[in-house]
C-alpha cells in the first residue's frame, strides 16, 4: 500500500483544472474546492502569513545557475544562459502530463499567479521571465510546449516553455538543479509515466546567480513576487555592516550578576569585535609610565616583521594539532589575555589542563615563566603550550614547522623577519615572543600618582587601599613596587595554602549554577582529576610543595578568576582569602597570616588593585581584533 | 528503482500530512518539513559515531545498522566509513532530496557529506567541508544539518574568538557551497527582534522551521569551552556553569531575521514541533534545570515559552536530551542521559503534559529516533567525548544502539549492539535510510 500522495491523482486532476484554467476564480476561494482528504500546498491559497515586506530583507547568492542548450517552444535551440543577464528568471521544471496537484501543476499555478501580479506593475513587466522547462522531453515536443504555453502565458510578461532534444542531453541540467527524478512504475513494474520528483523552482538574479529555491510548502506567489522586488531594491543598496562595540574589554558575553534572578544579559554581538591595528612598537621603545624598559635579548632584537608574524602566529588555530587551539584561545585578548569564563583551562579535544591560564600582559618582564615557573624565557615557552597533549597537542616540533612552511600565507614571512631563515624551532618561539613583549601595559591611575605626581589621579578609596597593601597588608612584600617603576611581583615562588587545600580537602557536595537564579547542589565527583603539587614538580624538593609564582597585578581587574587553579571569581574574594591568613598549614608562607582587615578596608584594598589597570589595554585589544583569525 | 511493494514504504512530502488533520501515522521523527519520508519500515539506521582513544581505529565514523527484519543481515553492522580523525560527531541530518547525510564534528568544525542514495546500504563520504570556520565568519562547532529547499541550514554553538557560546546559523548549498552566517541576537544587536524577557545571549544549539507560520525556532546550548570540557571539571566550575544558553529564538524563516529572543533558563537543547494544522506550538527541554518548555503562539502571532512538566527530579540533574514528537502530537518521548531513563508523555493537551511511562534502557542514554508509524525505537547512548562516563556503575553496557518496539503501552527490547564491543566508538544520532526512497 504505497501511501504516495498522486495515487489520488483523479480527485486532483479535477481541482487542478479548475484552479489552472478559471483565472477568475480567487485563490481565497480556490482551496474550497479541493477533495476532503487531498490537501493541496500553501501556493494554491492565500498566504498563512504576512509576506515579509519586499526589501526588508537579503537573499544572497546560492551558487550559479546552471546552463544548458535546450529547445523554444518553436523547436529553436537555445542555450539557458541567453535567458539569463538581463532579467531576474523564474526557473521551474515541469511536465505537462504530470496529474500530482503538489507537483509541477503548482509551480505552473504560482507561476501564472505571479504573471498576474507582476503584469499589474509598469515597473516590474520588463525586470522579469519566467521559465519553465520540461523533464520529459520524450513526451514534451516543442508543440506540445507551444499548445501548454498558449493556456497560461497571456499577460505582457515574458514566460518561456522548453523543452529538450534527449533526455540524456537534458539530464546534466537536471543535476545541476537538484532534480533527482525517479521513475514512477505500477505493481507490475511498468512505467506509469509519472516521475517523483522534489518541485524546486528558482529565481535568479541578472549576474545569473540562484537567489532563492522554493519547494512545495514554501512556493507562494506573494513571497516569490516580494523576492522579485527585493533584489532589485538590492541592486541599489550598499551592504550594511555591523556597528562596531563601544567597549572593548571583558568577555563579550557578560555573566556578572548570574547568580540573582534579577539577572539581565549585556551579550555583545561577534560582527561589531572590530578593532585597529596598533603601532605595538611604539610601547616597547617607550615603556609606560610605571614600567623599567622592555627586556629584549640580545639574540631576538625586537622588530615590527618579528612582531607581527608573531601576532599572526598567535591568533593562528592552524597552530594545533586538529586546527581547533590558538594561543588566543586561552589568551583571549578582551578577558585580559587570559579566560574569564572557567577556572582551569581546557586544551584539544577538550583535555583538562590543571591550571588558570596566565594573563600574558607584562609578560616581557617575566624572569621565570608557567605558574610553577619552569621556564626561563619567552622564547623557549612558546613550546611548552605547542606540544603539551593536553593544550595545542603538536606531535612534534618538526611537525609544526611543516605545517608552517606548507601555509601559504606564510610564504615569505618568516625569511622576511629573520633574515631569510624559514620556519623553525628557533623562529617560530621569537617571532611569538617578540609579539608578546610588545603587550606591554602600564600608566595605571596608581602610576600617575604615585610615579607621576598627579594627586588627583588616584580616587581616595585607592589611596588607602595603596597604603594597606604597602602597610599592614603585607600584600607588596611579594608584588613588589620599586622606587622608579612597579612590576607588583617578586617573580618569586610562595604557598598560599591554595594548593595544598585542593591536594587534601576536597568538599563533598558543590553548588552548581543551572540557571540565573537558580542553582542545585551536587556530588563532587572528578574521578582522575590530576594531582598538582606546584613548584616541587619542577625541583621535586619538598619545600617547593603548593608553591606558585607570585603573578603580576598589573590589569589584575581584567584577569578574573584568580590563583593558580582559578578557584576565586573576584578581587574581594582574593582580599578576603589573605585577610584569614591563606590556609593554615605546615608549609605555609610565613609571608602569609591573618590581616584583621576591616571590611571597609578591604573594599579600599579592591579600589586599589582596580586601578592598576593600564591605560592602553583599549589600544592593544582593538589591535588584537584587527588580528587575523587563522583557521583551515 | 521498482518500489520493493512488500516493504511498502513509501515517500511523500510533509506538506501533506502537515495539513492533514486526520492523519493517524507517527513520525520518522523530527524531520525537517521539506523533506521525504519514509512511512514504511526503514532498512538501515546511520548512525554519527564518535571514535574514542582505545576503540578500534579511533576516528569518527558512520555506521550503517540493518534493521529491517525481513534482511538477512537484521541486527547487523553493515557498513562503516572513518572519516579520519576525532571531530566531536555529534549531530547530522539529510538534505531536502534525501540524496546525502551531513554529519558535523563539533570540535574541528567539520562537516561530511555522505552519499546515501546511491547504496543506501553503503554511505559513501563524498565530501568534506573543511573550511566551514573561515567561510563562516569564525563560527565555531556545527551542530544541527537542517533541510531548508534546497540547501541546509546549520546551526553552530561557538565561535573562533573566545570558544564561548556566542555563536549564528550558517546556511549552504545542498552542493555544500556556503551562502550566509546568521548571527544569533545579542544584547547590542538584536537585529530587530524583540526581547521578550532578560536574556539574549547569542547562543545556539537546535533549529526546527514550521513554514506554514513562516518561523524558525532555535534553542542554546554552550560554547566550546563547556561543551569539550571534562563533565567534572565542568560541574566544579562556576564561572563555565555561567556559561549556558537561556534563550529561544523565534525566526522569520523568509528573511533569516530574528524576531522575538525568548527567556527560556537552563539549557534548552531539542526542539521539536508539532504536525497538526493547527497546532502551532514546538516542545523543548532545558538539560539543566529539568524541565519541558512550549514554545507556542497566540492568536496575534505573539510567541510565549512556559514551563509545562518537570523532567525527573531535578536536583539530581537527570539532563534530559534529545526528544521526539509523535506525528499525531499525542506523545513525546524524553531521554534522559544522566540516569539512562526513557520518560513518555502524553502531550494532547500540550501544556499540561503528562508523564505515562517512565524506564531504564541503559548506563547512560541520549538519542532517540522513532519510526514513522511510531511503532519502532532506537536509542543510543553518547553524549559528549568528555562528558560521557566512564564506567559503567552496575556493569552494564556504555555504549550502545539498542532497538525497541512499541506496541502502544510497552516498550519491548528487540536487540542491542554494544559499541564498544564491535569497537566502533561512542553512537549519536541516527538517521534512516530505505532502499524504496531511490
Amino acid at each position: 500500500m504505497p501511501v504516495i500522495i498522486r495515487e489520488q491523482r483523479s480527485a486532483v486532476l479535477v481541482w487542478l483544472l479548475a484552479a489552472l484554467f478559471a483565472v477568475s476564480v480567487h485563490a481565497e476561494h480556490a482551496s474550497h474546492r479541493q477533495e476532503p482528504d487531498q490537501v493541496l500546498a500553501p501556493g494554491y491559497g492565500p498566504l498563512n502569513f504576512t509576506a515579509p515586506e519586499a526589501g526588508s530583507y537579503q537573499l544572497p547568492p546560492l551558487g550559479a545557475a546552471a546552463d544548458g542548450i535546450l529547445l523554444d517552444s518553436l523547436g529553436t535551440r537555445l542555450h539557458l544562459s541567453d535567458l539569463y543577464g538581463d532579467r531576474f528568471v523564474v526557473l521551474s521544471f515541469i511536465y505537462t502530463s504530470c496529474s500530482d496537484a503538489n507537483g509541477c501543476p503548482l509551480a505552473t499555478y504560482v507561476l501564472s499567479q505571479a504573471q498576474k501580479r507582476l503584469s499589474r506593475e509598469p515597473d516590474l513587466i520588463d525586470e522579469v521571465r519566467l521559465i519553465s522547462v520540461s523533464f520529459d522531453p520524450l513526451n514534451d515536443t516543442p508543440p506540445v510546449m507551444r499548445d501548454y504555453r498558449s493556456r497560461f502565458s497571456r499577460a505582457a510578461i515574458d514566460w518561456h516553455f522548453l523543452t529538450a532534444e534527449s533526455a540524456a542531453g537534458l539530464a546534466p541540467l537536471l543535476t545541476a538543479y537538484g532534480q533527482v527524478l525517479k521513475k514512477d512504475y505500477d505493481a507490475e513494474g511498468n512505467f506509469t509515466g509519472s516521475f517523483s520528483h522534489i518541485l524546486r523552482v528558482y529565481l535568479i538574479d541578472r549576474s545569473a546567480r540562484i537567489r532563492n529555491i522554493y519547494s512545495v510548502s514554501f512556493l507562494h506567489a506573494d513571497t516569490l513576487v516580494n523576492d522579485i522586488k527585493t533584489l532589485l531594491l538590492s541592486e541599489a543598496l550598499p551592504e550594511a555592516s555591523a556597528p562596531a562595540s563601544s567597549s572593548l574589554q571583558g568577555p563579550g558575553d557578560n555573566k556578572q550578576g548570574y547568580e540573582g534572578a534579577g539577572y539581565t544579559t549585556r551579550s555583545k554581538s561577534l560582527p561589531s569585535r572590530q578593532g585597529k591595528p596598533a603601532d605595538l612598537m611604539q610601547v616597547v621603545h617607550n615603556p609606560p609610565l610605571g614600567l623599567p624598559p622592555v627586556p629584549v635579548p640580545e639574540d631576538n632584537l625586537i622588530t615590527p616583521a618579528r612582531v607581527q608574524l608573531g601576532r599572526k602566529l598567535f591568533y593562528d588555530r592552524r597552530l594545533s594539532h586538529n586546527s581547533t587551539i590558538s594561543c588566543a584561545m586561552c589568551h583571549v585578548p578582551e578577558q585580559g589575555f587570559t579566560v574569564n569564563e572557567m577556572a582551569t583551562a581546557v586544551g584539544i579535544e577538550g583535555r583538562s589542563v590543571r591550571r588558570n591560564a596566565p594573563t600574558i600582559y607584562n609578560s616581557a618582564y617575566e624572569t621565570r615563566i608557567f605558574r610553577d615557573g619552569r621556564e626561563t624565557s619567552l622564547e623557549q615557552q612558546v613550546w611548552g603550550p605547542l606540544l603539551a597533549a593536553n593544550e595545542m597537542g603538536n606531535p612534534s616540533v618538526g611537525y609544526v614547522v611543516e605545517q608552517l612552511q606548507q601555509l601559504a600565507d606564510y610564504k615569505g614571512l618568516f625569511e622576511g623577519a629573520f633574515n631569510g631563515r624559514g620556519p623553525g624551532m628557533e623562529t617560530i618561539g621569537m617571532a611569538l615572543a617578540s609579539y608578546e613583549r610588545t603587550l606591554v601595559s602600564a600608566n595605571s591611575a596608581f602610576d600617575r600618582w604615585y610615579f607621576g605626581k598627579q594627586e588627583d589621579a588616584l580616587t581616595a578609596a585607592a589611596k588607602r587601599g595603596f597604603r594597606l597593601f604597602d602597610g599592614k597588608a603585607g600584600c607588596s612584600r611579594c608584588h613588589s613596587i620599586g622606587a622608579r617603576h612597579a612590576l607588583f611581583t617578586d617573580n618569586g615562588m610562595h604557598n598560599t595554602g591554595i594548593g595544598y587545600q585542593a591536594t587534601f580537602d576536597t568538599p563533598s557536595t558543590r553548588t552548581v549554577p543551572v540557571a540565573p537564579g537558580e542553582s542545585v547542589t551536587v556530588a563532587t565527583a572528578m574521578p582522575g582529576k590530576p594531582g598538582d603539587l606546584g613548584r616541587y614538580e619542577v625541583t621535586q624538593d619538598p619545600a617547593d610543595r603548593w608553591k606558585y609564582k607570585t603573578p603580576s597585578l598589573r590589569n589584575v581587574a581584567l584577569t578574573q578568576p584568580y590563583m593558580h587553579d582559578g578557584s576565586i571569581s573576584s578581587l574581594r574574594e582574593v582580599v578576603e582569602f589573605y585577610n584569614t591568613g591563606g590556609v593554615a598549614h605546615r608549609n605555609l608562607d610565613p609571608l602569609i597570616g591573618p590581616l584583621s582587615l576591616a571590611s571597609d578596608e578591604m573594599d579600599d584594598l579592591v579600589a586599589f588593585l582596580v586601578s592598576l589597570t593600564g591605560d592602553n589595554t583599549d589600544l592593544i585589544v582593538a589591535d588584537a581584533f584587527a588580528a587575523p583569525v587563522g583557521d583551515p | 528503482m521498482n518500489i520493493n511493494s512488500h516493504l511498502w514504504l513509501a515517500v511523500f512530502y510533509l506538506l501533506t500530512l502537515m495539513l492533514t488533520q486526520s492523519t493517524a501515522q507517527a513520525d520518522e521523527t523530527c524531520m525537517s518539513p521539506y523533506m521525504a519520508k519514509i512511512v514504511g519500515q526503514e532498512d538501515f539506521v546511520y548512525i554519527w559515531t564518535r571514535g574514542m582513544p582505545g576503540i578500534g581505529d579511533e576516528q569518527d565514523k558512520l555506521v550503517t545498522v540493518d534493521v529491517n527484519p525481513e534482511s538477512p543481515n537484521y541486527k547487523k553492522v553493515v557498513h562503516s566509513v572513518s572519516v579520519g580523525g576525532r571531530n566531536e560527531a555529534h549531530h547530522s541530518g539529510l538534505t531536502d532530496d534525501r540524496q546525502y547525510l551531513w554529519a558535523s564534528g563539533l570540535d574541528t568544525s567539520k562537516v561530511f557529506i555522505f552519499d546515501i542514495h546511491t547504496d543506501p546500504a553503503r554511505p559513501k563520504l563524498e565530501k568534506t567541508i573543511t573550511d566551514f570556520v573561515k567561510t563562516s565568519g569564525g563560527v565555531v562547532g556545527p551542530h544541527t544539518n537542517y533541510a531548508l529547499p534546497g540547501r541546509m541550514m546549520l546551526t553552530a554553538l561557538s565561535n573562533n574568538r573566545d570558544h564561548g557560546g556566542r555563536t549564528a546559523l550558517v546556511e549552504y548549498t545542498n552542493a555544500g557551497q556556503f551562502v550566509a552566517t546568521h548571527w544569533m541576537p545579542t544584547d547590542d544587536n538584536l537585529q530587530g527582534a524583540v526581547k521578550s524577557g532578560n536574556y539574549a545571549d547569542g547562543y545556539g544549539y537546535d533549529i526546527r522551521a514550521l513554514p506554514r507560520r513562516n518561523v524558525m525556532i532555535t534553542s542554546s546550548f554552550t560554547g566550546w569551552n563547556n561543551y569539550m570540557m571534562d563533565l567534572g571539571k565542568l560541574m566544579a566550575d562556576g564561572e563555565a556553569m555561567k556559561r549556558f544558553g537561556n534563550t529561544v529564538v523565534v525566526w522569520d524563516l523568509h528573511t533569516r531575521k530574528p524576531k522575538q529572543v525568548l527567556d527560556v533558563p537552563g539549557a534548552p537543547l531539542e526542539i521539536r514541533c508539532a504536525w497538526g494544522a493547527m497546532h502551532d506550538w514546538c516542545f523543548t527541554s532545558t538539560a539543566l534545570t529539568s524541565k519541558l518548555w512550549l514554545i507556542h503562539e497566540d492568536n496575534k502571532g505573539e510567541w510565549h515559552a512556559k514551563e509545562v512538566a518537570d523532567i525527573g527530579d531535578a536536583d539530581k540533574i537527570p539532563l534530559p536530551v534529545d526528544i521526539s514528537i509523535a506525528a499525531d502530537d499525542s506523545l513525546l518521548w524524553v531521554d534522559t542521559w544522566n540516569d539512562g531513563m526513557v520518560h513518555l508523555y502524553d502531550i494532547s493537551d500540550p501544556f499540561n503534559p503528562q508523564e505515562i511511562l517512565t524506564e531504564k534502557i541503559g548506563e547512560q542514554l541520549n538519542m532517540l529516533s522513532q519510526s514513522w508509524d511510531g511503532t519502532r525505537v532506537y536509542f543510543t547512548s553518547s553524549l559528549l567525548a568528555n562528558w560521557d562516563k566512564k564506567e559503567a556503575a552496575n556493569g552494564g553496557d556504555l555504549q550502545f544502539f539498542k532497538a525497541y518496539s512499541w506496541d502502544g503501552n510497552k516498550l519491548k527490547h528487540e536487540f542491542t549492539i554494544d559499541f564498544l564491543e564491535e569497537k566502533l566508538g561512542s553512537p549519536h544520532q541516527m538517521r534512516f535510510g530505505a532502499y524504496s526512497l531511490y
